[in-house]
Order: structure tokens, then C-alpha cells, then sequence
């Protein structure tokens, strides 16, 4: 199957190696990934923010590129992204052109996990990692999408890996977007008590579905020192040695 | 005569301003079913009520009414007959008198058989009063009434002033026993507020009583009896 | 005393994170009420199904809410009871403040109602000269501590059993005690005083049935039942959109509110009055008085997403589940509704003007929407407000600006290239933003972009950048 590679902005910059994990686990399970460089955003930050013409400007652009692929889906690591572009629709609700374009693009639009279980039916894409690790669900992910159970499917076949189940596991992290500098302090407070149920876990790695939660949490293990890592779900399933360089 | 023109342009007002305002509402409406398949869903009609003491199978309602007003800490007991119930009755308020809860003054309402009751029981106590007023209900220890019907799925009690006059008696008094017949016992809170509805019109004040007072507004820790009864007995009679 | 504004919103939560009495009471009863909710949904196994058709009875009404008020006024009227139409708050308390006046009411009770701490009803009152105590025991040691509520229906948890102790020696002479039953009969017994004296009984109104005239009024402790039949007159204020059509559709919203609110699957009384008594020598109150409250609820009727806001049914579900809310509390908010529901309807009732931080304060996590009873989109709400808020210029010019310059550069591939290569330089020399680094370590833009890596690879890239690349068909 061929699959065009939706990576978002947040790791193509930042973090690219969930990206570069994304290809490699797609092409391990069979699939021809095609990456649109022409690709930006998804319009996210605005359409959160409020910023409505500029979110819509950036979408028409998302759809516009996206619609000319003859990829059978579009993949991207991010349950945010995914489900902003779900969301699409609200912003062209006057506009029954481009309505139709961008629910046919939504459509086509999976987060990885729900990619790799519901469309390719796959469940063990021949990862391993040694060690404990738990699984934090980010909110868009969990609650547009409904990923909650594919994770953990894909999750509890890798070699190696002893998976515990996180208190609390769907409580937000804070992040919130733009929530996270605007009021830091509450951001941060939300995110202890993550950080509290990580660390009573007594796992070695954080596992989530997107990166800005990943941000947010391994922002704050490190400058709390602590020994935990974060890693997406694509580093984690893209590991074959057992010492995985994030 | 001014309040009430002030009122009637309020009412103009506020009317207008509704009416108005859902008509702003429509194109956006449109647009919103545009975006979605909206459920326009109606109440649906399986939920009709049937009439009757149906009960999930193998419990009976007494049993499945009994065991929920006990979940919420009441007290339940079972008399075949008026002189089961005058026994019941004997030993709930003779209990009572050997504790703080005195039941020496006796409120009750005016249903004769509720007196009657009394009068079998042969209890000593201070003093007996059919519905005392308002300023004088604060001093009785226990209050008796009857109820109109029961709720089984909740171990609720379904007080109708229209039938009986036991506002008062049965929300001042740190105790209230309530007598009610098996036969009115329905099985859930659908059906009894049906029965609500039937025939004339309905009462000007019905209360539903599931149990205790109760609060946890200090520190999110339960407390019984604030202001209503800290004890509810329940005798369900011809069972 | 505590009477935050939702202007200073975010100085409020940070007074808030601070406390840590606070906090911890927060955390306590926030997981409290959840557990117990989640424990009461999972006993229903068509939980779905009445949010659905509780949701659908809310949107009729809400529809149609011109016609079902006037059903409710002509039924309740035809019983016996006196409607009064408010279009505000200062209106509602003029009628109450008169009718009070009328009965030269001089002691009045009031049980737990937050539409009357909407109009501020209480000081009204008090300024006549009236004597207004609040009998829920929660209202009456807030009462007592002069400040407002920090939760919708458990507004003394910032307090602790200790400094509710304090409060009760020093303001009722109660002697020095922790004992929780102690308290508790403390408060009863003067309330009890309170009642049997009272000339008005004031209370809210949980559901206001149309077909039937009939106002129903739940709770827990006794003292609505007390404000309702004691004084011999009664006041019920009721937002306009407390209205459901039918009688038997009470019995999806009794089973929902409980089990929301506080996990139970039935409150100790529910109330249903209907007009007054019919001798004047049955039990309870000569005269009942509905005053009807708009106050810009029907102005929220313009729109889907906003009408959505008046299916609430005050049940605090969305507080407990709320991150933002169990670390702030209620007081933050600077209004008397709090915690998510409060965020999307203070700024309808009051405007953005002064409460455009509300709808920002939330990291859209959509835990409310999953516990709403009739599934209020409330992250949708935030997003539209957000929305009004940009279009009614209430932000900076900074952050405008900002958006701005980022559309452009979402809008071209080169312009993002390039904005990456600034980024990476900047972000050696300038420190970059302390509101994230303050408690966050921050994580470089890395020295190579995705798509520079997937290209150099050797892999088959489809198109390799923005250059030479024919334009797009059907550019925006």
C-alpha cells in the first residue's frame, strides 16, 4: 500500500527521528511512503488560538496538497494532527466546496497506531526493547480519535518490553498547546501529577502518541533529572537493538 | 398595578428576545447539520412506562426495595398485617426510648389508621399529637406517617400531601417511621412518577424520600441527619 | 474574604497553586466526586442512551423555549402560583427585594441557589435591612466566612474541618471541637431557629416542567424541604432554560443529575411543587412566587454551539474531571460559575470585555465533554469564544502580528526553510521563552529538518521541495 507521509511541523523540526522511525516502521510492514515536501502544518496553533482566516488559509493548503496524492492513506505520528484535520470541516462550513474536499481528505487522514491495526490489521511489526515502559494517552488522540486500545496492542508485542499500565494514564499532561506558555504555571502543576504517577510507576520510558505531549513531559523529567526517557510510539516499534538511541 | 405592567413588558422582553434570538439561530443551523449527521433523536418510545409491580426475575420488590433503602441506611421491616405492623411499630419506638432519640413526644399525621396503629402498640410515652403546627413541631421526637407508594429500585418513599396531611411530621423529627402497603411498592422511579400523572391533576406538593438526611460538605465526608430526620424506619404492611 | 475577578484571572490561579491547603482538599474531593461518578455511570449500562436523550429533550426545549414557557406560566399560574419575569439580575432582585417588603419579611431563609448568587441577591436584600441565612450547610459556613463558593455543589471544600471549627467558635460560640457530628449539629440546631422564624423561604429551581406548572427542587440535606414549607411564602428563582417539556422525561434527567453530581443514584429528597396548597389549612406556604431569570440566557440561543451551553444541568461533573480546575479551584474563575461550564458561560452572561482570559484557561483535553450528562461540547464552545475573542480584536497586537507572520510562513515552503535556519540561530543567542523554560527543559530545533534527512537518504522523494515544483491546482 502506498501511504503519504503526513510528519507535522512539531518533528519535522524538533524532532525528527520520530519521522524518521514513522518511514522506517511503514516500510518494514510493507508500505511505499511517499513525504510531500511541500507539506507545512496543519493549522493547529491557529485554529486553537482562535485565529480563524489564518487557520483556514493554512488548511485550504494542507487539503490542496494532500488531495493530489494517489496514496491510498495519509499517515501521520500525531493524534493532534490527525484530528485537527478531522476538524477541518468547522471552518468551511459556509463553503460546501471546500467542505467536500476537506471531509475527503479527513477521511483518508489516520494516526499512525489506528493506521497500523484497523487498515493494515497489523498488530507486531517485529519490534524490540528491553525494559519497563508505560503508555501516556494524549487527549486529542484519545478523545476525537478513540485510540486507547490500538497503542497498547502494538505496544504489548515488543519483544522485551515490560508494559505497566500508568495511573491516571488519559489525564491530560498539560500541554494544551499554547495553554502551555500562557499560563505555565497551571501547565506545569497539571504536569506534576503526571510526573508523580510516572515515577510511582517505576518505569524506565514514557511512551505517547504525540510529540507535544512528549515535550511537555520530557521537558520536565529532565530538568528534574530524572532517569526516565520519553519516546514516541514509532521510536519504540521502529527498535529492533536493545539499546535504543533516542 | 405598575408591578405588574413592568412585569407584562418583561414578559414581552424576554419572550421577544428568545423568539429572536433562535430565529439569528437558523441559517447557522442549517450550516451545523450541514457539517454533521445530527441525531434528532426524540425520546424514544420504548422507554413508555408500563403500569404495574414488575420486578427483575427471582426478587421480589419487597426484597429489591428493602435492600436499597438499606444501602442508604434506612430501616426496613415486614408485617403481614395491622397487628405485624403494631408489633413492628412496639419495637422500633420502644428501641428508640432507651437512646438520645428520647421518642417520648410523638408526632403523627392525620390518617386515622396511623393513630390507630399507635393506639395498638400500647407504648408509654409523654405525649401524642395529630399534625402539631409549625412552631410546635420542633420539640417532637418522632414523626409518623404513611406513604402513598414506594420505590423499589431505590429504596425510595413517595409522600403525597394531597392524601395525607405529613409535610411537617415527616421532615422536623429527628426519626420518621413510615408505614406503606406492599401492594403500592412500584418497581421504578419512571413508573411512580407516571402514577404521578394519572387521573386529575397533580398534587401540589409530592416528595420523594430515599432514606436519611444526609451531607458531605465538610470535607467530602458523609454525615446523616442534617436537617431532615438522622433516621428513617419503614414498615411495609400486608407482605 | 475571597471575591476574586476574572480579570485577574491568572494572578488568581497562582494565588490558587500556591495554597497548599487548598490544593490539597482540591485533590481530594476533585478524585472523590470522580470515582464516585465513574462507579454510578458504570451501574447504568444505558449510561449512553440517556445522555443522548437527555441531550435531545434539552435541545427541544431549547428550540422552542418562547413556547414552553409560556405552557409552564399558564400551568403554574392556573395552580395558583405567581410568575414574575426578570430580564436581569437587578430586576430579579427588585421583585424578590418587593415581595419580601410585602410580607415586612424581616428574617429570610434561603436554600443553595446559584442563580441568586448570579444577581448578588443576598446583598440586595441585607441592604433593605433583611436578615437573608442560608441554610445548606455547605452555603452557611461560606456564609459565615464571608466568601463565596469554590465548587458548584460542594461550595465549602476549600475549607477544612478544622477552620470550619474555628468558624463555628468564634462566629456561634460552638465550643472548641473537630468532631464532625458535633459540627453538624452545631449547624442544625441554630439553623433550626433560623426556619421555625423565617417570614420567606427562598430556593432555586432544579427542573421547571412545562406540562405540568410543576417546579422540582432536589438535594440532600433537608433544607430545601425546610424553605419550602415552613415560611409562609416561598420564592423560586429559575433560569429560563430549567425547562423540560414532560413530566415522565424527569425521570432521565433524575437519574443522570444524582449519579453526576455526586455519585449518587438518587439525592435524599426531591421536591415537586406544584402551584399551592389547595385549603388554606393544608401544610405549607400561602403564597409560591417563580421568578423567571434571562440575564443573556436567551441571547446564547443565537447559535448551536452557544445554545448548547443552557442544557446544563449544574451537576459539577466537568469541575471534578477537569485538569485545569483541579489545581486552581473554583475561586480562580473570579465568577459564580466555575471550572469548564463557568469558562464558556461567564463570558456569554457577562461578556468578553471582562472575562476574555476565561475561555484561554484550558488545555482542551475534552475530559468535560466526556463526563457531561447531556454532552455539552465544551471544548468546542472554548474554541468558538476564542474565535469572538480574535475577531472582536480583544487580543494583543503582538499576537496578531504573530499569527500573521505564521500563516505566511506555513503558507511557503521556502519562507518555513527559512524560518527553521532563523530559528535554529536565534535560538543559540536570545533565551527562549521563560514562560515554558521556567519549569521545562526545552528542546532544541534540531541542526537537520525531516525533510532534509528523508531527501538526503537517497529515498524517492515525490517532490523535492518548493522550488521547481508546478504550482498547486486550485491555490487558496
Amino acid at each position: 500500500m502506498k501511504v503519504s507521509l503526513f510528519v507535522t511541523c512539531l518533528v519535522d523540526q524538533l524532532w525528527t527521528s520520530i519521522g524518521m522511525s514513522s518511514v522506517q516502521v511503514l516500510r518494514r510492514v510493507g508500505c511505499e511512503v511517499e513525504f510531500d515536501q511541500r507539506q507545512t502544518c496543519c493549522a493547529q496553533p491557529a485554529f486553537n488560538t482562535g485565529y480563524l482566516n489564518e487557520a483556514r488559509q493554512v488548511a485550504k493548503r494542507f487539503i490542496s496538497i494532500f488531495e493530489e496524492s494517489d496514496a491510498e492513506a495519509i499517515v501521520s505520528p500525531s493524534g493532534s494532527c490527525t484530528a485537527m484535520v478531522r476538524h477541518y470541516r468547522e471552518l468551511f462550513a459556509d463553503d460546501p466546496q471546500w467542505l467536500q474536499r476537506a471531509q475527503s481528505v479527513a477521511a483518508k487522514t489516520h494516526e499512525l497506531s489506528a493506521f497500523l491495526i484497523h487498515v493494515l490489521k497489523v498488530k507486531d511489526v517485529g519490534a524490540c526493547w528491553q525494559g519497563r515502559l508505560t503508555w501516556h494517552d494524549a487527549c486529542h488522540g484519545l478523545r476525537d480519535l478513540n485510540v486507547r486500545s490500538e497503542p497498547r496492542t502494538l505496544i504489548r508485542s515488543v519483544r522485551g518490553a515490560e508494559f505497566v499500565e500508568l495511573e491516571h494514564a488519559d489525564a491530560c499532561c498539560g500541554f494544551g498547546g499554547t495553554f502551555s506558555v500562557k499560563y505555565p504555571e497551571i501547565s506545569v502543576a497539571i504536569l506534576d501529577q503526571k510526573i508523580e504517577a510516572i515515577e510511582r510507576a517505576g518505569v524506565e520510558a514514557v511512551v505517547s502518541g504525540d510529540a507535544s505531549c512528549l515535550m511537555q513531559i520530557g521537558g520536565r523529567l529532565s530538568r528534574k533529572k530524572s532517569k526516565v526517557r520519553v519516546m514516541h510510539l514509532a521510536e519504540l516499534l521502529a527498535s529492533r537493538a536493545t539499546d535504543f538511541q533516542g | 398595578m405598575s408591578t405588574l405592567k413592568r412585569n407584562s413588558k418583561a414578559r414581552e422582553a424576554i419572550l421577544g428576545s428568545i423568539r429572536s434570538h433562535l430565529a439569528a439561530s437558523v441559517p447557522h443551523d442549517t450550516r451545523e447539520l450541514a457539517l454533521h449527521q445530527v441525531d434528532v433523536s426524540t425520546v424514544s418510545d420504548s422507554d413508555r412506562v408500563e403500569f404495574g409491580h414488575k420486578a427483575p426475575a427471582g426478587t421480589s420488590l419487597i426484597d429489591r426495595f428493602k435492600r436499597n433503602l438499606e444501602a442508604v441506611g434506612g430501616h426496613c421491616f415486614i408485617a403481614p398485617d395491622e397487628a405485624g405492623t403494631a408489633r413492628a411499630l412496639t419495637g422500633i419506638i420502644s428501641d428508640l426510648q432507651k437512646t438520645n432519640f428520647r421518642a417520648q413526644r410523638i408526632a403523627i399525621s392525620d390518617l386515622p389508621v396511623v393513630e390507630k396503629l399507635m393506639y395498638l402498640t400500647d407504648l408509654e410515652i409523654e405525649e401524642l399529637t395529630v399534625t402539631p403546627n409549625a412552631s410546635d413541631i420542633f420539640g417532637f421526637d418522632v414523626g409518623i406517617t404513611t406513604a402513598q407508594a414506594a420505590i423499589a429500585e431505590t429504596g425510595t418513599l413517595v409522600l403525597d400531601s394531597a392524601h395525607e396531611r405529613h409535610r411537617l411530621v415527616s421532615l422536623v423529627p429527628p426519626v420518621h417511621i413510615a408505614i406503606v402497603d406492599a401492594s403500592r411498592i412500584y418497581n421504578t422511579l419512571a413508573e411512580a412518577l407516571a402514577l404521578l400523572r394519572t387521573g386529575k391533576e397533580i398534587s401540589p406538593t409530592v416528595t420523594f424520600v430515599t432514606g436519611p438526611s444526609r451531607t458531605a460538605d465538610i470535607e467530602l465526608t458523609l454525615t446523616i441527619g442534617v436537617h431532615g430526620p438522622q433516621e428513617v424506619y419503614v414498615i411495609v404492611r400486608g407482605a | 474574604m475571597n471575591h476574586f475577578s476574572s480579570e485577574t484571572f491568572r494572578e488568581n490561579a497562582k494565588a490558587a497553586l500556591a495554597d497548599s491547603h487548598l490544593r490539597g482538599a482540591l485533590k481530594h474531593a476533585t478524585s472523590l466526586f470522580g470515582e464516585r461518578r465513574r462507579e454510578a455511570a458504570a451501574g447504568l449500562p444505558n449510561w449512553e442512551d440517556l445522555r443522548n436523550q437527555a441531550r435531545a429533550i434539552k435541545d427541544e426545549v431549547l428550540l422552542h423555549l418562547d413556547q414552553y414557557l409560556e405552557e409552564f406560566v399558564r400551568n403554574a399560574e392556573s395552580r395558583g402560583a405567581q410568575v414574575h419575569w426578570a430580564r436581569d439580575g437587578a430586576e430579579a432582585n427588585a421583585i424578590i427585594c418587593a415581595l419580601a417588603r410585602e410580607r415586612q419579611a424581616r428574617i429570610i431563609v434561603k436554600s443553595k441557589s446559584m442563580t441568586t448568587e448570579e444577581t448578588h441577591l443576598n446583598s440586595t436584600l441585607e441592604a433593605v435591612g433583611m436578615q437573608v441565612v442560608e441554610t445548606d450547610l455547605g452555603e452557611y459556613i461560606i456564609q459565615l466566612a464571608e466568601e463565596t463558593p469554590s465548587h458548584i455543589i460542594a461550595p465549602a471544600i476549600h475549607k477544612t474541618r478544622g477552620q470550619i471549627a474555628e468558624l463555628f467558635t468564634s462566629e456561634l460560640g460552638m465550643p472548641p471541637t473537630d468532631d464532625l457530628v458535633q459540627l453538624t449539629n452545631t449547624a442544625r440546631t441554630t439553623l433550626r431557629d433560623r426556619f421555625a422564624a423565617a417570614d420567606v423561604g427562598i430556593s432555586g429551581v432544579n427542573f421547571g416542567v412545562a406540562e405540568t406548572g410543576t417546579i422540582v427542587i432536589v438535594e440532600n440535606e433537608g433544607n430545601i424541604r425546610l424553605t419550602t414549607s415552613l415560611p409562609r411564602m416561598h420564592v423560586a428563582v429559575m433560569g429560563i432554560e430549567k425547562l423540560v417539556p414532560r413530566f415522565a422525561d424527569l425521570d432521565v434527567f433524575l437519574k443522570l443529575l444524582p449519579r453526576s453530581g455526586t455519585g449518587q443514584r438518587l439525592t435524599a429528597y426531591q421536591s415537586f411543587i406544584t402551584g399551592t396548597k389547595r385549603e388554606a389549612t393544608d401544610e405549607g406556604p400561602e403564597e409560591l412566587h417563580i421568578v423567571l431569570l434571562d440575564n443573556g440566557r436567551s441571547r446564547m440561543l443565537a447559535h448551536p454551539v452557544t445554545r448548547q451551553s443552557l442544557a446544563c444541568i449544574r451537576c459539577g461533573a466537568c469541575l471534578n474531571a477537569c485538569p485545569v480546575y483541579q489545581q486552581i479551584g473554583g475561586h480562580a474563575y473570579g465568577s459564580v460559575y466555575q471550572g469548564p461550564i463557568g469558562a464558556v458561560i461567564t463570558p456569554q452572561l457577562i461578556g468578553i470585555e471582562k472575562t476574555s482570559q476565561l475561555p484561554y484557561a484550558s488545555s482542551l483535553c475534552g475530559a468535560c465533554r466526556e463526563v457531561c450528562p447531556v454532552k455539552i461540547d465544551i471544548p468546542r464552545l472554548l474554541l468558538h469564544l476564542r474565535g469572538e475573542i480574535t475577531a472582536r480584536s480583544r487580543r494583543s497586537i503582538r499576537e496578531r502580528l504573530l499569527f500573521k507572520v505564521w500563516a505566511k510562513v506555513m503558507m511557503s515552503p521556502s519562507l518555513y526553510r527559512m524560518s527553521a535556519v532563523a530559528g535554529r540561530i536565534i535560538q543559540r543567542i536570545v533565551p527562549i521563552s521563560r514562560a515554558w523554560t521556567s519549569g521545562r527543559d526545552l528542546r532544541p530545533i534540531e541542526s537537520r529538518s525531516f525533510r532534509d534527512q528523508f531527501v538526503q537518504k537517497g529515498d524517492d522523494p515525490k517532490r523535492r521541495d518548493g522550488r521547481g515544483v508546478p504550482p498547486l491546482q486550485n491555490t487558496p
